[in-house]
């Protein structure tokens, strides 16, 4: 619970403060995880699921989410190719389901990742298949936003007007 | 954010006879419980003083306290923001200006549930009397007046235990005032200054504190508080406390054992 609420307290303050005044001045916000991280996880670590999507009400609902899915396997190959040690939260070091961190890791965020599958239909992510390369990733990437908004020249409005 | 297919109301409190406050919830979750931590009808009880900044519940505890432990039961106390996890990060967001009200509701939900995982529910599994020095009602109070929407926060605070019994010290403004001052002053966020009401302390104070005993006051049957004269002297105020908690504990205590025991209440 505690740490459900103090990440919940870190999204309250990021949204007052990072995400809404720049969707009011009518900038795109791109946000490296969002309230589904914490539906994912929190649900996880055995924290109520419909408590969780009540306390994140305050949120922004996004108007695109994109979900990279990987296998765990995969995930785990990736981490462990570039960085040594696993972070203790990370692996659910705190579950207690293994002294292991990568068995732990493995079940964690396996589980983790189960629950990002039922969030895709729930709240409609679009699910970027994160297999492949980046530069085919970028592609689809590109290509959905394309969809979703209209990249156009901003046009500098009257009090905007140079000096 | 919730998912518009799920939009389900809580489910309907379950009658139970463990509470003397006459709601049924006595001890159990007000609404979505913590599933990692059922309560199977622990026998520690929960009793909760509330009242506003001054009012005189630290006193009050402490007397009660005493009063509890000389008849054999096993107290532990517990108070707003003393949690080891969050009582350094508190104090250090409101020394700085960057709190909103957002920020400030979840950062004493996270306080109380740290405490409520690692002080209550084992208290209450142990069998102790658990004293709290305010509870959730002082949240739902101070961010009632701060305008966050009253519905949210009854869902946040849907993990917390419903106590055994409330006692709600009632205070007037001008009481209050008297009182805070001949002890240890107006405090900034006890005068509710960032609500921004003013530059005068003192105006501010009366105006914050108004709406707070209008929050509580408008809680008092749906939580089922045992509204206390706080006005009187300590003593008397303590008499109504101890007989009240006397008429709750003592049936549930097996009499019998307690009067070999030569523990027996004077009435």
């Amino acid at each position: 619970m505690t740490f459900s609420l103090l990440h919940a307290t870190d999204f309250a303050d990021r949204l007052l403060y990072k995400i809404i005044p720049p969707l009011k001045a009518g900038m795109i916000v791109l946000a490296d995880r969002y309230a589904y991280t914490a539906f994912a996880r929190d649900a996880t670590r055995g924290v109520d699921r419909q408590w969780v999507r009540e306390l994140y009400s305050f949120a922004v609902r996004p108007d695109l989410t994109l979900y990279f899915r990987v296998p765990i396997d995969m995930s785990v190959d990736r981490l462990l190719a570039r960085r040594v040690k696993l972070k203790f939260y990370e692996a659910g070091m705190d579950m207690g389901w293994s002294s292991n961190p990568v068995e732990s890791f493995r079940m964690f965020q396996g589980k983790v990742l189960d629950e990002y599958d039922h969030l895709v239909d729930e709240f409609g992510l679009e699910v970027i298949d994160a297999a492949g390369s980046i530069t085919d990733q970028q592609r689809v990437v590109r290509n959905v936003i394309a969809q979703h908004v209209q990249i156009t020249r901003m046009e500098l409005s009257s009090d905007d007007e140079p000096i | 954010m919730t998912s518009p297919s799920d939009a389900q109301p809580p489910a309907a409190p379950v009658e139970n006879d463990g509470g003397a406050n006459g709601d049924g919830l006595a001890g159990r979750y007000y609404g979505r419980a913590i599933p990692y931590l059922p309560l199977e009808g622990y026998p520690g009880k929960l009793i909760a003083i509330e009242g506003t900044d001054g009012v005189g519940r630290s006193t009050q505890i402490q007397l009660l306290r005493e009063w509890l432990e000389v008849r054999g039961y096993g107290v532990v106390e517990t108070g707003w923001t003393r949690s080891m996890l969050m009582q350094p990060t508190i104090e250090l967001a409101k020394s700085s200006n960057t709190l909103n009200k957002l920020t400030f509701v979840l950062l004493y939900a996270t306080d109380f549930a740290d405490r409520l995982e690692k002080e209550i529910i084992p208290a209450l599994k142990a069998g102790f009397v658990v004293l709290s020095d305010r509870y959730i009602f002082t949240a739902l109070a101070r961010a009632g007046v701060r305008g966050v929407d009253r519905q949210w926060l009854r869902n946040l605070y849907g993990f917390a235990i419903a106590p055994h019994m409330v006692f709600y010290l009632n205070v007037d403004v001008k009481t209050l005032i008297g009182r805070v001052l001949a002890s240890r002053g107006m405090d900034f966020w006890e005068s509710g200054m960032d609500l921004k009401h003013g530059d005068d302390i003192y105006d501010s104070f009366r105006a914050y504190q108004n709406k707070l005993l209008r929050e509580y006051s408008s809680m008092a049957d749906e939580f089922h508080f045992r509204v206390v004269d706080a006005r009187r002297p300590v003593d008397r105020i303590q008499d109504e406390l101890r007989k009240n908690v006397a008429a709750f504990l003592e049936p549930a205590e097996r009499p019998a054992d307690r009067s070999a025991d030569g523990l027996v209440l004077q009435r």
